[in-house]
């Protein structure tokens, strides 16, 4: 057979399907609450008294539906949380924080956005965005009924 | 009780960003010829195949596993994809066993292959993993995931960037000596220190690299592996846990899991050194293959492994515990961080470990390893596997 | 197998299209349904097999959302891909290796959510097929004009196979598309892709359903009449269209052959009394005849015109009306092992066919039946 130079070729693609995730009941009410009234809800479980963020319309430990809500605090304590500072398509411009932050009265933790801090120094944002860190829920004014309706402040 | 099953082939490609040169198929069916030569076995002898393949949107074509039937020899015959997301490998291992352990099959080749070089951005489609009501609009990914795990770990325990860049320079250097390594540049510790912040306290040296690359695994009943060799590696105990998706649910003051600690892979391992008879893991393990894609989560596993006491992975890591000279080495291959065919991570730690129990790992043996154990982990650090490989029946 | 297997849970949410639960409450709903029918508790379950399609669910990895609603919350739980059904597979090694004792098995999907030939469409590789448009309805005319090329059968055929599964699907509760139809009302239905019309086609729709497997040592511990699991083969066929036999289901055939021989069933029309078949279209229900053995090949037309498949001719086949009255894509496969199991036990309310003792049920999956998966269940002996 002849020597020749074999190109090798790559095909485009791009997977663009569009879906519909229905939230079910208990989720809409959720974002529903955020949107209206700018209170954020949790859901007991009549079981293990668990208040769980997001809600859910069950207990996945105790396996049994769950109905109770309850109306959680504006203000948390950060868990956990991570400043990022690489560029991922799809995602903010960096820098940005998400904290994942127990609000009162919850007992479990919410990821968000959090606001109003300056990133660009790591050591210095690390001295005030850290766990057991207090931090406010701040809504935005205009609000669609999405979980970025808020981001979290530290406070103080 | 469950049929004595035993690792008797291993194929791995080398492990690399980009495989241009072919298909995907053509990459599985670089690993199963070498599986099948390893074994001294023909496709025919195959009698089931499980497919070890995580998201296809890496890959970009919808249950790419069909594609593949002819070229891991499944016309006609049993053939099962597994998925876990990142614990695929681990899980499809164990699904390997399960086809032998109850008698149904003699044989089974266990494979799969990534292909994420063809995707530009991985970490797009790790964020679309994420529940579109809640967690995806927040721009998580797998990163600042495990970036959650490492600030939770340093607030209770007291780790360290630097011991987690510790584990960073000891996977790298080991990886010099695994010809199928993706990463074969050893770094120091001020190089992954220096290394630029990707998702605090994460460096891009505290991370994996995109790998393609296909692993096959042949296993066979005991029969079967008598009249095939004199040294397989035996599969002793398997585990398996799965833990809640919402990650802040592992963040209350009082209980057992904690996003910071792996309790699941430790009721996983639990699991795996009953069936094995291992009841001090520290003492009976001889070498480990951990998934680890970032290296805080290395510390995390070898606690939750009974390596060392919880919390104490950071400074056990400090004092060389972990290094191919030290006490229990982990990761003789380098490990996710320098290779991470996402599809394969964890069938490769477990086709690692089987080379290290029969002698077989060249340049990165252990010396006299009898004993290993080999993890996988997916999702949002909620799927954990944990099988114990060793030279005895 | 020796029945050592036993299916002792079921539960199954109804299958409708534009379900506005979330998947996540579907697969609970389908999971706590099948608990509550064994009469056991998710703590009695010692490991979880579920079986989703990442794509048709719209999410790279489904199972982190998935799995504990499922019952996996600190479980040993994995996920088996390409059908429901193989997640029965997966379950039944995993109990006869001896390590697990009891699996709770689920599977979901969600048709309304997500356009499911675009996904199809996906599932075909990029460089020869993709760009054709293929998916996994369209695809099917190739196979059907395959068959009808060395079998020509009449249309009326594959109309009385929908007429039949139609009207099956009135005594079935969690069947969405009750409605019967007549012989006139399929030939004249829309031609989706000649020969196939809308009618021959399965309504594509939304459900889970989930079963609870136990061994023969734990069967006392539910309260629930045992269905045992006396035979089962799947199988895969090649992925290029070009290099099958497209003129019959090879998988199917392959899947049936293994579960028959771990059955023991040496005639299958004779030894089995009711079958479910997750059907891919009205032809492919006759194609399955012959792939299963209940006729030779080309003979599946004379089944149908006997009305040996009916309700009450000798061998009735999808007695819920099949996929053809409701198909959960993913999951419709797992449905048949849930209705065949129903049939067994006695409990198939005005669908149930009278004296069964022993019944099949096979799922197709991938493109024109590529894969395929085939169950004997029966009472105790
Ligand atoms: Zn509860």
């Amino acid at each position: 057979m002849m020597k020749e130079k074999r190109e090798l070729v790559s095909v485009p693609g791009k997977w663009d399907i569009s879906f519909n995730y229905a939230a079910g009941k208990t989720v809409s009410h959720f974002l529903a609450q955020i949107r209206d009234n700018g209170r954020i809800l949790g859901m007991k479980c009549a079981k293990c008294h668990r208040v769980m963020v997001p809600p859910r319309s069950f207990c996945e430990r105790c396996f049994v539906p769950a109905e109770d809500w309850v109306e959680l605090g504006d203000e948390g304590v950060v868990e956990a949380f991570t400043i990022v500072h690489d560029v991922f398509e799809g995602s903010p411009p960096p820098p940005y924080a998400i904290a994942y932050v127990k609000l009162d009265g919850a007992d479990t933790a919410l990821a968000n956005f959090v606001d109003g801090l300056d990133l660009s120094d790591i050591s210095e944002a690390t001295q005030r965005l850290k766990i057991g860190a207090r931090v406010k829920v701040e809504f935005a004014s205009r609000r669609e009924g999405r979980i970025t309706d808020f981001k979290y402040r530290i406070i103080g | 009780m469950a049929r004595n099953v035993a690792i008797v082939g291993i194929g791995q490609t080398n492990y690399t960003t980009l495989r241009n040169d072919v298909t995907y198929p053509e990459l599985v069916f670089e690993a199963v010829t070498k599986a099948l030569s390893d074994a001294s076995m023909s496709i025919d002898e195959i009698e089931a195949v499980v497919f070890s393949l995580a998201p296809t949107s890496l890959v970009g074509v919808d249950a790419m596993e069909r594609w593949c039937i002819d070229a891991v020899g499944a016309k006609g015959k049993p053939f099962m994809r597994v998925n876990t997301g990142g614990a695929t490998g681990g899980s499809a291992a164990q699904a390997g066993y399960f086809h032998i352990a109850s008698a149904f099959f003699d044989t089974v080749l266990v494979v799969g292959a990534e292909k994420q070089g063809d995707t530009p951005d991985t970490q797009l489609i790790l964020n679309q993993i994420w529940d579109p009501r809640f967690e995806r609009a927040v721009a998580l990914n797998a990163i600042n995931m495990s970036s959650f795990q490492a600030v939770r770990h340093m607030h209770k325990y007291g780790t360290t960037e630097q011991q987690m860049a510790m584990v960073s320079v000891r996977d790298h250097k080991n990886a010099l000596n695994n010809p199928h390594a993706h990463i074969r540049q050893a770094v120091s510790l001020e190089d992954v220190l220096a290394s630029r912040v990707v998702c605090w306290p994460l460096k891009l040296l505290d991370c994996c690299p995109r790998s393609s690359g296909a692993c096959a695994v042949i296993m066979a009943s005991e029969g079967r592996t008598r009249k095939l060799m004199q040294r397989p590696a035996w599969i002793k105990g398997i585990g398996a846990t799965t833990n809640t998706y919402y990650m802040g649910d592992k963040m209350e003051t009082e209980m057992f899991n904690d996003h910071g600690d792996w309790d699941e892979l430790a009721l996983a391992a639990e699991h795996a050194y009953r069936m094995a008879g291992i009841s001090n893991p520290a003492k009976q393990i001889d070498v480990a293959e951990i998934y680890g894609p970032f290296s805080c989560l290395e510390i995390a596993a070898v606690e939750a492994l009974g390596f060392c006491p919880k919390g104490q992975g950071g400074k056990f890591e400090e004092q060389g515990f972990f290094n191919m000279t030290g006490e229990l080495p982990v990761n003789p291959s380098g490990g996710a961080l320098c290779s991470n065919p996402i599809a394969v991570t964890g069938l490769v730690r477990v086709a690692e470990a089987a080379l290290q129990v029969t002698g077989r790992a060249e340049g990165r043996q252990v010396n006299g390893a009898k004993t290993a154990v080999a993890t996988a982990i997916g999702g949002s650090l909620q799927f954990h596997t944990a099988m114990v490989i060793s030279a005895n029946l | 197998m020796d029945r050592r297997v036993a299916i002792v849970g079921i539960g199954q949410t109804r299958y409708e299209t534009g379900k506005t639960e979330s998947l996540d409450e579907i697969a609970f709903e389908a999971a706590s349904k099948a608990l509550a029918d064994a009469g056991i508790t998710r703590d009695e379950v010692d490991n979880v097999v579920i079986a989703a399609s990442d794509q048709l669910d719209g999410r790279p990895i489904s199972s982190m959302t998935l799995a504990c609603p499922a019952g996996g919350y600190l479980k040993d739980e994995v996920k088996a891909s390409d059908d429901g059904t193989l997640a029965v597979v997966l379950a039944c090694l995993r109990l006869l290796s001896g390590v697990f004792h009891t699996s709770l098995v689920v599977s979901w999907c969600k048709c309304s959510e997500v356009p499911t030939a675009k996904v199809t469409n996906l599932s075909f590789d990029p460089f020869f097929h993709r760009d054709l448009g293929l998916n996994h309805i369209n695809a099917l005319s190739f196979q059907v004009n395959s068959y009808l090329s060395r079998y020509p059968i009449s249309e009326w055929v594959p109309a009385k196979i929908v007429v039949k599964n139609r009207a099956n699907a009135m005594g079935n509760p969690y069947a969405h598309l009750v409605e019967e139809v007549s012989l006139e009302e399929v030939v004249q239905s829309p031609i989706v892709c000649p020969p196939l019309r809308q009618l021959h086609l399965p309504l594509e729709c939304d459900g889970a359903c989930a079963l609870v497997l136990t061994t023969r040592e734990r069967v006392r511990l539910t309260t629930q009449k045992p269905v045992w699991i006396s035979g089962l083969g799947w199988a895969m066929d090649s992925y290029y269209l070009g290099e099958r036999d497209l003129h019959q289901l090879s998988s199917v055939a392959k899947a049936a052959r293994q579960a028959y021989q771990r059955a023991g069933i040496k005639k299958p029309i004779d030894e089995i009394d009711v079958a479910e078949i997750n059907e891919l279209s009205a032809y492919h229900e006759i194609m399955a005849y012959e792939a299963l053995d209940f006729c030779t090949p080309g003979e599946g037309y004379k089944l149908v015109e006997e009305g040996s498949t009916e309700l009450t001719g000798k061998i009735p086949v999808n007695p819920s009306g099949g996929a053809l009255a409701a198909s959960p894509l993913f999951a419709a496969g797992l449905v048949r092992i849930a209705e065949a199991a129903l049939q067994v036990r006695g409990d198939a309310g005005e669908r149930q066919v009278t004296g069964v003792r022993t019944a099949l049920a096979a799922s197709c999956y991938g493109i024109c039946a590529q894969g395929s998966s085939v169950f004997i269940l029966s009472q105790e002996s």
